[in-house]
C-alpha cells in the first residue's frame, strides 16, 4: 500500500499561538543579549580579531639546524598553521638554513629564512605566497602581458580541462590537452582560481609574472578529514576501526526536534526505530549493529568526551559531528562499550569575525497513518454476530442498524469516527536557533541558543513539548603551551500532558464505539466508555494535567598542556559536572460529561442532557522531583613521535573516575477543597503521603591507545581499558578490555600508484576486541530485601512488608563482547567515488540472564541474573557515495545498508522442548506462534481437522504441527522474525543547481514482523480491515475469521501467525528543498547569507500495513509526518 | 607569566591527587534495599518480611481483578467469554482458562519465604535478633508455620499430592524432586498447624490483629481434615490413574478421617474465642441487616482469619469489578441464576420456576440471605452517581426492560433498564444474568475511584459450624449436626430443620452453598463432593420485561423467565489442575495429573 502525502489535504493553521510565540520572542531577546555580552567581552580580551591572523602577529618558535629551504618552509607550515605556497623547483637550490629557537612572528621568521634567497612573500588569508623577487626594479608595465602556464598534478602529469577563472568575474578559460592555459589579467592584484573536479581549488596571485605553472593537489579532503574517536581524533586515512560518522550539517535541516529521529538511514550499522511520536516522548531506539545481548542493548552515548550523557534534547544545530564506533575501536570505553559508542561533538569557535546564524522552522505534523475503524452499522452488526455465536439475543434490531447506517437519528444512533473526533488535521511544531561563532588566536567561541515547541495532534490538546537551550563553548589560549576550554550547556525541557497517560488515551480511543456520541449538538462531550473516560475529554486539560520540567546543566573545564617538557607530549585534563533536575506535577481534577436518556427533550426539542461529575470526587496532587548529579574527572597523556617521517607513533594513556548520585522525592495530597490552586499546601490533611529514595554509582578506570604507522601505509592500533565498576562484587570489579586493529593503506604502495591509479585511496583493515557490558541492575551479588506493598493490620494500620528481591549471585560479572571486524574502504576518481564495506562477527558470552527456563518453580527462587547466555550476531554494512559536478549542477548520491542477524548460541533452555520450539540457534526475543493455516469453513471442516477444544466455524485453523491429532502447546513454532529489522538502509541524494539545492533521504527496513492485537469486540471497535470480508455464515469461504471479542476467542488471545504483520517498509524519510538567496540581494539587506527551504519527514511510506505505522506499536502515539518551512540567515 | 609555567606541574599534581587516592570509590551500597545480613538481625525487618508472606495469601478482591472463585463454578457468571474454557473443563497443561488465583508457581514462591524463616531459625541464626523476646519469636514462628500450611493446603486442594519442599534452595542445588503422596501432604500440613497452634496466642490484639492465631491454625486444620475426608480424596475420582496415592487416600480408614475432621472442628468451637455474629435476630428484616453488615464491618466476633484493607490502597476492588454498570461499575461477575434459585423460600421450602406463584414473583418471601446477598431487579440499593441520578433517582436496580407505547409513532418502544446490556450507561459492562452482587460490597464506597475497606474473611466461625456438622452427618450423628446447622439457620431467621439422613445431607449442602455463598468455598465443595457434573451444566439468568398491557400502559409487575446465558460442561479431569507443561519439562520426576 502506498500512502502519498496529498499536500492539498493539509490544513495550514497560520495563526501562531500567541502565548508560545511571545515566550519565544522573550527568550530570543534574552539569548541575544547574552550573546552580545559574551561577544563584547571576547573583543575586549582579544583586541582586534581580524588582525590576529596577520603573520606579523602570529608567533612561532622555529628551530632549524642546517636544513634546506624546502624543509624549513615545510616546518614553518606545520608549526604556524599557514599554508605556504611556493614552487618547489624554485626553492630547491637553497640550503643550509639555521635558526635558533626563539619566539618570533611568522613574518620575522620568514624574513630570516628567506634572507639569502631571492624571494618575497605576501599573505592571502591563511596562505603565504612566495614570489621570486624580481631582479630588476623596473617593473611597471602599462598593460599586463598575457599570462601563460601549465597546470599539472602532483606527479607532473598535465591536467587538461582545468577551469581558470579571474576571481570576482566570469572571465576565464580552461587548460588545453597539454594542460596549458593563457589568460589576460587586468592588473597586478588580480587573483586566479584554478579548479578541477577531484582536485583542490587554488587561488593564486600571478602578480607581474608572465608565466605561472600550477600544481593542483588531489582533493584528498575526505582523507585529510579527522574523525572523532574515543578520547581524541584521528585522520580518516589512518583509522583502522569500523567507524561511521555524519556531520552536523546533514542533520540540521531535518525538521526533527529530537536528534535521535534524524539518524535513520544515515549511518551504516545503526538501526533506528521510532516507537512513538508523542511530543516529548518521541525518542528513537538506537541499536548499533542490531541486538547483541538478551539484556540491555543500548549504546554508550558520549557527548564532548563525557560518557553517559543523554542525546535526546541536544540541540541538533549545535552538533559538529556524530560518530559511531562499531567494533573493537570502542574497547577504550571498556565495560560500557559492548553495544557500541555514539560520539557527538558540538561546534566550537573558529578564527575570524563573529558569524551570526539565525534559523527559523515552522512545521505542520500529522500521523503517518491512522487506523480506519468499522462504522456504527458494521460494528452493531458485528456485536449481533458475537451474540449469535454465544447463543444470546442480538443487541440491535435490523431497524436500529438501519438508523446507524442512514444517520436519520444521529443523536440516538450516531456514527462516530473517534479518530476524527479526537485528532485535528495537523498540529504545529516550530524551532528557532541563534548562534554566534568566531574567535581569534587567543580565544574562540561558539555560543548558541534555541527554542523548540511541539504540539500534539489532539484537538484541544493538553499535550505539548517545549525546550529552550543554550550552549557556550570557549577555547582560550593561556600561553603557547596551555589551552583552556570551558563548555557550558543548559536546557529546560517542558513536558505537558493531560492527567491521563498516552496509553490510556489510545486504549480508550481504540475501545471507543462508533455507536456512541462524541459531542452533543450543543458542543458538550458525550458519555464515557468507562471510568469517565471519553477520549475527546481525556486529551484536554479538563481532567487536570501531568507536567514535568527538566533542567539539564552540563559543564566541562578542559585544560590542555602541550610540550610541557618533552616535544610531542601533551596533557589534557577534563573536569565535568552534569546535573539534571526533574520536577513533575500530576494534578487530577474532576471533570464533567453529559448523558442523555435517549428520550427527554427540552422546549427547543433538544436532548435534555444530564451533567455528571466524573473522575476523583476531589482534586489531588502528586508532586515529584528527581535530582541526578554526575561528575567525570579524567587526565590524558598524549605522546606523538615521528621518526624520520617513516615511523609515526601516537600514544595515549588516561585515567578517569566517574561518580553519580540520584535522589528522588515525592509528595501527595488529596481533598483539595478547590481546583483553583494546584499547590500542595492547599490540599487536605487526610491521607497525605510522601516518599523518597536514592542511589549511587561509581566507576574508575585506566585506558590507553597506541597507534603506529609506517609511512602511513601499515597501520596498527591497540586500545585498552582497565575498568572498574561499582555494579560488581569487590573481587570482580575490575576487568581488562583490549582491542587490536590493523590496517594496510594499499594505495600508498608503489605498485598500486603505478598500476591502479584510478583508485586513489584503498585501505584494508581488521579488528578484534573484547568489550564489556555492565548494564544490569547493580548489586546482584548481594541477597537483598526491599519494601513491598504495605499490609494492613488492626483494621486500618498499614505495616511495611519486606519481600526478598533476589538471591545473591556472588559470581556476577559483566558480559563479554568479542567483536571481530574486517573492512575495506577507498576512493576513486580523485575522491568523487567513495566506498566502504565491513563484515562483523560478534560473539557475546557471559550474558546475564535468568536461569528460569530450567529451574523448576518449586524452588520458589527469585533468580538473579547469571552469566549464562551466548549470542552470535553477524552481518555486514556497506556505504557507497558519488559526487559529481556537471556545469552548474552538483550532485551527490550515497547508499548505505546494513544487515545483521543474531542468534542465541547458548542459554538456559527448558529441557524436553521440541526442536522447533527451542530458542537456541534462533534470534533473541523470537516468539512462539501457533501456525494459522486458514479459516474453518463450516462445522464439517472443524470436525475434520484437529482443533482447539471449543473451535467453531469461522475460527482460525491452527496447524497440528506434531501431528498428534490435537492442538496444544506442542504445536507452537518459533518464528525467526522479531520486531527488530535485520536489514536497514538509506539512499541519500544531494543536489545543487546554482542557488537551488535539495537533500533527499529514502530509508527502509526489512526483516521485522510483529503481531497486532486490538481491543475489538464487546469491549471496543474493529479495524475496518478486520471487518471487511470477515467470515459469516453467509460468507463461509472468507480468508478472515469471524467476529470475535477480545481475549475471548482462543485465536484472539493466543499468539498465532494470523496477527503477525510484516513490518518491512521504505519511506521518504527526509526531503529538503532550498534556495540560497544570491549574495547581491543579501548584501543589500545587510546579510552575508540567507537560505529558505521547505523540508519534510516521513512523507511517503510504502509498507504492508493498512492501519499502523511500521515502526510504532498499535496502541501508541503514531509516528509523525512533518512538513516544514525554514529560514536560515547569516550575518 | 611565571605562574603559567608552573601550571602544568600544578595540574599534574592535582590530577594525581584526585584520581589516585580514592581506593574506596567503588565501595557503594544500595540505598533502597536491605541486605540479607541487616534483615535477619533486626526483629522489625524480620516482622516486615513475615508481613510480606501475608501479602502473598491469595486475595480474590485484589487490584483490578476482583475475580472470585465463584466465577469458576456455578455461583457467578463472568461477563467475559474467556471463562468459557475453564467452565467447560477445557483446561490443558498449556492453558488454565483464565484462572488467576493461587497456583503452583506463586504458592511455591510463598513456601520458600516460609522455609527461609524456618531455616534461619533452625540454624539458630535468629537467636541474636530475638535475644530478649522469646514471645515475639514464638509468635513469628507460629505465623510462618500457619502460612506454610495455608499455602500447602491450597496446593493440595488444586493438584492433589505435591512435592513437599522444606529446604531453602540455592543457585547450585539439584532441583528435581518427586510429588509426595496426598496422605503425606495432609500429614505435613496438619503437623505445621499443630506447631503453629502451640506457638500462637489464642487471639491477637492491637496492631497484631490480622495475624494468625491459635484459633486460625485450628480452624484451618479443621478445614484441611474435612477436605481430606471428602469423596474426592477417598474414591477414585478419575478412573484408571496409575498413581492414585497422589490424589487421595488408598487405605480404608475413612471413618477415622471424618472423626478427625469432627474433632478438629470441635476443638475450635471449644476454644470459646468466637461466636456467631448476632445469632438471634428478632425479625427477618433484622436478619437481613445483620447479614449485610457482617461482611461490611471491620470486625465481628465471628472472624477467625481475615485480611484488612484500606480504601486508599485499592487492594479490595470488588465494588468496582462486581458493581452494576448503571453505577459506572464493571458488572464483570454477577450471581448466577442457579445460585439465586437455591435460596429457599422463607418457610424453608425450595424455590421452583415450575411453581406458578414462585415464577410470577420470584423475589418475594425468600431466605433473608437472598436480600442480603443479591441485587435483583427492583432491589433498592444506593443512590446513582450524579450523572445517572436524573435518569433513576430512587437507587433501584434495573435489570429489566420496559415496553412503552409511543403514541406519536404508534409503536412499541422498549426502554432498557440502566443495568442491562442495552443501558445508556456503559452497557458493554453490564452482566448477563439479571443479578448483581450485594454481599461483600460496601454501598458507601464509590468503586469507580476508590477501593473498599471491608475485610476479606478467609475463615469465619460460621464455616467451622458447618464443617463440624458435615463431619457429624458423615458419622451419622444427625442430631449433633442439626444443632449446628440450625444455629446458622436461626441467625438467618430461617426455620430450623428436623430432617435426617439423606434429606439432612441435602439440606446441609444447600445450607453451606447459601451461607458461604461467594466466599470462595463452593469451588472446592463441588469438587470434594464429586458433584461437579451436576454443577457445570449451564450458567443461567433471567429475562425481565415489563410488558405492555392491552390498554397500552406498561405493566408494573415484570414478566420474569429463566434463561441460559452460557453453556458449561464437565470433564472429570478437571477435578485436579494440570501441572504446567514447562514445569514438567524442567523437573522430570513430576507425574502429571490424570487426563492432561
Amino acid at each position: 500500500m502506498q500512502k502519498i502525502l496529498a499536500l492539498t489535504s493539509w490544513v495550514f493553521p497560520i495563526s501562531w499561538q500567541v502565548r508560545v510565540w511571545a515566550n519565544f520572542l522573550y527568550f530570543m531577546k534574552i539569548s541575544f543579549y547574552c550573546c552580545t555580552v559574551i561577544m563584547i567581552t571576547a573583543h575586549m580580551i582579544l583586541a582586534n580579531v581580524s588582525e590576529a591572523q596577520d603573520i606579523r602577529r602570529s608567533r612561532v618558535a622555529l628551530e632549524l639546524n642546517n636544513v634546506s629551504l624546502k624543509s624549513a618552509l615545510e616546518k614553518l607550515q606545520a608549526e604556524s598553521g599557514y599554508n605556504i605556497f611556493y614552487i618547489s623547483t624554485k626553492v630547491a637550490p637553497y640550503n643550509g638554513i639555521s635558526l635558533k629557537k626563539e619566539m618570533r612572528t611568522v613574518h620575522q621568521t620568514l624574513e630570516l629564512i628567506l634572507s639569502n634567497a631571492l624571494f618575497s612573500f605576501s599573505q592571502e588569508g591563511k596562505t603565504i605566497i612566495l614570489k621570486e623577487r624580481p631582479v630588476s626594479t623596473l617593473t611597471v608595465p602599462v598593460t599586463m602581458p598575457p599570462l601563460t602556464g601549465k597546470v599539472s598534478d602532483e606527479n607532473g602529469e598535465p591536467l587538461p580541462g582545468v577551469s581558470v577563472v579571474l576571481k570576482g568575474s566570469t572571465q576565464g578559460t580552461t587548460t588545453n590537452t597539454e594542460g596549458n592555459y593563457q589568460i589576460t589579467t587586468p592588473d597586478e592584484s588580480s587573483v586566479l582560481i584554478f579548479s578541477f573536479v577531484g582536485y583542490q581549488s587554488q587561488e593564486l596571485l600571478p602578480g607581474t609574472r608572465g608565466v605561472m605553472d600550477v600544481i593542483l593537489k588531489a582533493d584528498t579532503k575526505a582523507l585529510e578529514e579527522v574523525v572523532v574517536v574515543g578520547y581524541g581524533t584521528q585522520k580518516k586515512a589512518t583509522v583502522t576501526g569500523s567507524i561511521s560518522s555524519v556531520d552536523g550539517k546533514s542533520l540540521q535541516q531535518v525538521p526533527a526536534l529530537n536528534i535521535t529521529n534524524s539518524l535513520a538511514g544515515r549511518l551504516p550499522g545503526l538501526v533506528a526505530v521510532t516507537r512513538s511520536g508523542e511530543p516529548g516522548n518521541d525518542g528513537t531506539t538506537l541499536r548499533i549493529r542490531g541486538s547483541n545481548t538478551l539484556g540491555n542493548n543500548s549504546p554508550l552515548i558520549v557527548i564532548d568526551g563525557i560518557a553517559n550523557r543523554t542525546m535526546e534534547g541536544l540541540n541538533p544545530t549545535d552538533i559538529e559531528s556524530l560518530t559511531i564506533l562499531k567494533d573493537a575501536s570502542a574497547a577504550i570505553y571498556g565495560a560500557q562499550a559492548a553495544n557500541g559508542v555514539i560520539l557527538i561533538t558540538t561546534k566550537r569557535g573558529q578564527d575570524g569575525k563573529p558569524k551570526v546564524n539565525v534559523t527559523f522552522n515552522q512545521a505542520w505534523s500529522k500521523p503517518t497513518v491512522l487506523p480506519k475503524n468499522a462504522d456504527a452499522a458494521t460494528y452493531g452488526q458485528m456485536l449481533n454476530e458475537i451474540s449469535l455465536y454465544r447463543d444470546r439475543q442480538p443487541i440491535y434490531t435490523a431497524d436500529e442498524l438501519q438508523k446507524f447506517r442512514d444517520g436519520s437519528d444521529p443523536l440516538r444512533y450516531p456514527n462516530t469516527d473517534w479518530f476524527e473526533s479526537v485528532f485535528k488535521p495537523s498540529s504545529q511544531q516550530r524551532i528557532a536557533n541563534v548562534s554566534v561563532r568566531g574567535g581569534s588566536e587567543s580565544i574562540r567561541y561558539f555560543v548558541s541558543a534555541g527554542y523548540k515547541y511541539q504540539d500534539a495532534i489532539y484537538k484541544h490538546s493538553a499535550t505539548n513539548y517545549s525546550q529552550a537551550d543554550f550552549r557556550i563553548n570557549l577555547d582560550g589560549k593561556l600561553s603557547n603551551y596551555v589551552n583552556l576550554g570551558v563548555d557550558l550547556a543548559g536546557r529546560q525541557e517542558d513536558r505537558n500532558y493531560p492527567s491521563a497517560s498516552v496509553g490510556t488515551i489510545f486504549n480508550t480511543l481504540f475501545k471507543s464505539k462508533p455507536t456512541m456520541i462524541a459531542y452533543w449538538p450543543n458542543g458538550m462531550p458525550g458519555p464515557d466508555i468507562e471510568r469517565g473516560e471519553n477520549p475527546v475529554v481525556l486529551v484536554t486539560d479538563d481532567t487536570g494535567y501531568n507536567k514535568s520540567k527538566s533542567y539539564i546543566m552540563q559543564s566541562n573545564v578542559r585544560l590542555n598542556i602541550t610540550n610541557p617538557w618533552v616535544k610531542g607530549l601533551s596533557l589534557t585534563t577534563n573536569a565535568s559536572f552534569d546535573k539534571t533536575f526533574i520536577n513533575g506535577k500530576i494534578w487530577q481534577t474532576p471533570w464533567f460529561l453529559y448523558t442523555w436518556d435517549g428520550q427527554t427533550v427540552d422546549a427547543a426539542n433538544q436532548p435534555s442532557l444530564v451533567r455528571g461529575q466524573r473522575g476523583y470526587s476531589e482534586p489531588r496532587l502528586t508532586q515529584n522531583s528527581m535530582n541526578t548529579n554526575r561528575s567525570t574527572l579524567n587526565a590524558l597523556l598524549n605522546y606523538e613521535k615521528h621518526i624520520a617521517n617513516t615511523h609515526n607513533i601516537n600514544l595515549l594513556v588516561g585515567v578517569e573516575r566517574m561518580v553519580g548520585d540520584t535522589a528522588t522525592f515525592a509528595a501527595f495530597r488529596r481533598y483539595f477543597i478547590t481546583a483553583s490552586v494546584d499547590q500542595l499546601y492547599a490540599g487536605g490533611d487526610l491521607e497525605k503521603n510522601n516518599s523518597g529514595s536514592a542511589s549511587l554509582s561509581a566507576r574508575k578506570n585506566y585506558f590507553g591507545r597506541l597507534n603506529y604507522n609506517y609511512r602511513g601505509k601499515y597501520l596498527a592500533e591497540f586500545v585498552f581499558r582497565y575498568d572498574g565498576s561499582y555494579i560488581f562484587p569487590e573481587s570482580k570489579r575490575y576487568g581488562f578490555f583490549p582491542g587490536v586493529s590493523l590496517g594496510w593503506q594499499v594505495s600508498e604502495e608503489k605498485f598500486w600508484k603505478d598500476k591502479i591509479k584510478f583508485v586513489n585511496y584503498f585501505k584494508l583493515r581488521g579488528s578484534w576486541g573484547k568489550l564489556g557490558n555492565d548494564r544490569i541492575t547493580p548489586y546482584q551479588y548481594l541477597s537483598s530485601y526491599g519494601f513491598g506493598t504495605n499490609y494492613v493490620f488492626n483494621e486500618s494500620v498499614e505495616k511495611k512488608t519486606l519481600p526478598e528481591l533476589r538471591i545473591a549471585n556472588p559470581s556476577v560479572t559483566w558480559e563479554v563482547a568479542n567483536q571481530s571486524n574486517i573492512g575495506v574502504e577507498g576512493e576513486m576518481l580523485g575522491g568523487a567515488l567513495r566506498f566502504s564495506a565491513d563484515y562483523f562477527y560478534n560473539f557475546r558470552n557471559n550474558i546475564l540472564w535468568y536461569r528460569n527456563a530450567s529451574v523448576p518453580t518449586t524452588s520458589g527462587l527469585t533468580l538473579p541474573r547469571e552469566n549464562i547466555g551466548e549470542v552470535i550476531n553477524q552481518g555486514f554494512e556497506f556505504e557507497l557515495g558519488y559526487n559529481q559536478k556537471v556545469g552548474d549542477f552538483e550532485y551527490g548520491i550515497s547508499i548505505n545498508g546494513s544487515h545483521q542477524k543474531n542468534r542465541i548460541h547458548f542459554w538456559d533452555e527448558t529441557p524436553g522442548v521440541p526442536d522447533y520450539q527451542q530458542s537456541t540457534g534462533h534470534p533473541m526475543n523470537s516468539a512462539l506462534y501457533y501456525q494459522a493455516i486458514g479459516i474453518f469453513k463450516d462445522k464439517a471442516a472443524v470436525d475434520n481437522y484437529p482443533h482447539w477444544a471449543n473451535a467453531r466455524a469461522g475460527d482460525i485453523i491452527f496447524k497440528d504441527v506434531n501431528g498428534d491429532g490435537q492442538i496444544d502447546g506442542q504445536d507452537m513454532v518459533r518464528s525467526d522474525k522479531t520486531d527488530l529489522p535485520t536489514f536497514t538502509g538509506g539512499i541519500n541524494m544531494n543536489l545543487r543547481y546554482k542557488a537551488f539545492y535539495a537533500d533527499i533521504l529514502f530509508q527502509g527496513a526489512a526483516g521485522a514482523a510483529r503481531p497486532y492485537f486490538t481491543n475489538s469486540g464487546n469491549f471496543g471497535n474493529f479495524l475496518a480491515e478486520d471487518a471487511d470480508g470477515r467470515w459469516t455464515p453467509e460468507n463461509p469461504s472468507a480468508t478472515k475469521p469471524r467476529t470475535w471479542s477480545t481475549t475471548e476467542e482462543y485465536w484472539a488471545k493466543i499468539n498465532n501467525t494470523y496477527w503477525v504483520r510484516n513490518n518491512d517498509y521504505i519511506r521518504l524519510k527526509n526531503v529538503v528543498i532550498g534556495y540560497q538567496v544570491p549574495s547581491e540581494i543579501t548584501k543589500k539587506i545587510g546579510l552575508s547569507g540567507m537560505r529558505i527551504y521547505a523540508s519534510g519527514s516521513n512523507l511517503i511510506t510504502i509498507d504492508k500495513l493498512d492501519s499502523f505505522d511500521p515502526e510504532t506499536t498499535g496502541f501508541s502515539y503514531p509516528s509523525n509526518k512533518l512538513f516544514n518551512l525554514g529560514l536560515d540567515i547569516n550575518f | 607569566m611565571k605562574s603559567i609555567r608552573s601550571f602544568p606541574k600544578l595540574v599534574l599534581l592535582l590530577v594525581f591527587l584526585t584520581l589516585s587516592c580514592q581506593d574506596d570509590l567503588l565501595e557503594t551500597k544500595p540505598l533502597s534495599e536491605f541486605t540479607e545480613i541487616d534483615t535477619w538481625k533486626d526483629p522489625a525487618l524480620i516482622e516486615a518480611f513475615i508481613n510480606s508472606i501475608y501479602l502473598s495469601v491469595d486475595n480474590s478482591f485484589n487490584g483490578g481483578d476482583g475475580i472470585l472463585k465463584g466465577q469458576f463454578v456455578d455461583e457467578m457468571h463472568d461477563q467475559w467469554y474467556s471463562f468459557f474454557e475453564f467452565n467447560n473443563s477445557l483446561l490443558t497443561s498449556d492453558n488454565l482458562g483464565g484462572w488467576n488465583h493461587e497456583e503452583w508457581t506463586k504458592l511455591y514462591k510463598s513456601v520458600r519465604y516460609c522455609n527461609l524463616f524456618i531455616e534461619k531459625d533452625a540454624h539458630n541464626q535468629l537467636d541474636a535478633a530475638f535475644v530478649t523476646d522469646k514471645v515475639l519469636k514464638d509468635r513469628m514462628s507460629g505465623e510462618v508455620y500457619f502460612l506454610r500450611a495455608y499455602f500447602y493446603q491450597q496446593l493440595v486442594s488444586l493438584y492433589g499430592g505435591v512435592p513437599i519442599v522444606t529446604k531453602v534452595y540455592g543457585l547450585s542445588d539439584d532441583f528435581e524432586l518427586k510429588r509426595d503422596s496426598y496422605a503425606a501432604c495432609i500429614k505435613f500440613i496438619v503437623d505445621d498447624l499443630d506447631k503453629a497452634a502451640a506457638l500462637l496466642p489464642l487471639v491477637q490484639t492491637g496492631d497484631n490483629l490480622g495475624r494468625a492465631t491459635k484459633g486460625a491454625a485450628l480452624a484451618l486444620k479443621a478445614r484441611v481434615l474435612l477436605y481430606a475426608a471428602s469423596d474426592l480424596h477417598n474414591r477414585a475420582a478419575v478412573a484408571g490413574y496409575v498413581d492414585p496415592e497422589l490424589l487421595g487416600y488408598t487405605d480404608g480408614n475413612r471413618a477415622a478421617r471424618w472423626q478427625a475432621a469432627k474433632d478438629a472442628a470441635k476443638a475450635v468451637i471449644d476454644l470459646g474465642a468466637y461466636n456467631l455474629y448476632k445469632p438471634a435476630p428478632a425479625s427477618k428484616d433484622e436478619a437481613i441487616q445483620n447479614l449485610t453488615d457482617m461482611f461490611i464491618l471491620k470486625q465481628t466476633e465471628e472472624d477467625i482469619f481475615v485480611r484488612f484493607f484500606r480504601p486508599e490502597t485499592r487492594q479490595n476492588n470488588l465494588s468496582q469489578v462486581a458493581g452494576p454498570n448503571g453505577y459506572h461499575l464493571y458488572g464483570e461477575n454477577t450471581p448466577s441464576g442457579q445460585l439465586v434459585d437455591d435460596f429457599e423460600m422463607t418457610d424453608g421450602s425450595k424455590f421452583s420456576w415450575t411453581n406458578p406463584a414462585h415464577a410470577a414473583q420470584p423475589y418475594v418471601n425468600r431466605d433473608p440471605r437472598f436480600y442480603a446477598d443479591i441485587l435483583y431487579n427492583g432491589a433498592k440499593w444506593k443512590p446513582r452517581p450524579p450523572d445517572v441520578l436524573p435518569l433513576e433517582p430512587e437507587g433501584v436496580i434495573q435489570t429489566g426492560s420496559w415496553e412503552k407505547w409511543d403514541a406519536a409513532k404508534n409503536e412499541i418502544v422498549v426502554v432498557p433498564g440502566l443495568d442491562t446490556r442495552n443501558s445508556p450507561i456503559e452497557n458493554f459492562n453490564a452482566g448477563y444474568t439479571g443479578y448483581y452482587l450485594r454481599k461483600l460490597i460496601d454501598p458507601t464506597i464509590d468503586g469507580q475511584y476508590s477501593g473498599q475497606g471491608n475485610p476479606l474473611r478467609y475463615i469465619r466461625f460460621g464455616e467451622v459450624f458447618l464443617n463440624y456438622a458435615e463431619a457429624c452427618i458423615e458419622l451419622n450423628q444427625d442430631e449433633e449436626a442439626r444443632k449446628y446447622i440450625n444455629m446458622i439457620r436461626k441467625r438467618a431467621a430461617m426455620p430450623v430443620t428436623m430432617e435426617s439422613g439423606a434429606a439432612l445431607k441435602a439440606r446441609y449442602r444447600n445450607e453451606r452453598r447459601i451461607e458461604l455463598a461467594i466466599e470462595d468455598h463452593r469451588f472446592y465443595d463441588v469438587r470434594r463432593w464429586l458433584i461437579a457434573p451436576a454443577s457445570y451444566v449451564a450458567f443461567t439468568g433471567v429475562s425481565i420485561v415489563y410488558k405492555l398491557n392491552p390498554d397500552r400502559t406498561t405493566a408494573t409487575v415484570p414478566t420474569i423467565k429463566p434463561i441460559v446465558v452460557q453453556k458449561s460442561a464437565w470433564n472429570d479431569k478437571a477435578y485436579f489442575f494440570p501441572i504446567m507443561r514447562d514445569e514438567i519439562n524442567k523437573n522430570k520426576l513430576l507425574v502429571q495429573n490424570p487426563g492432561y
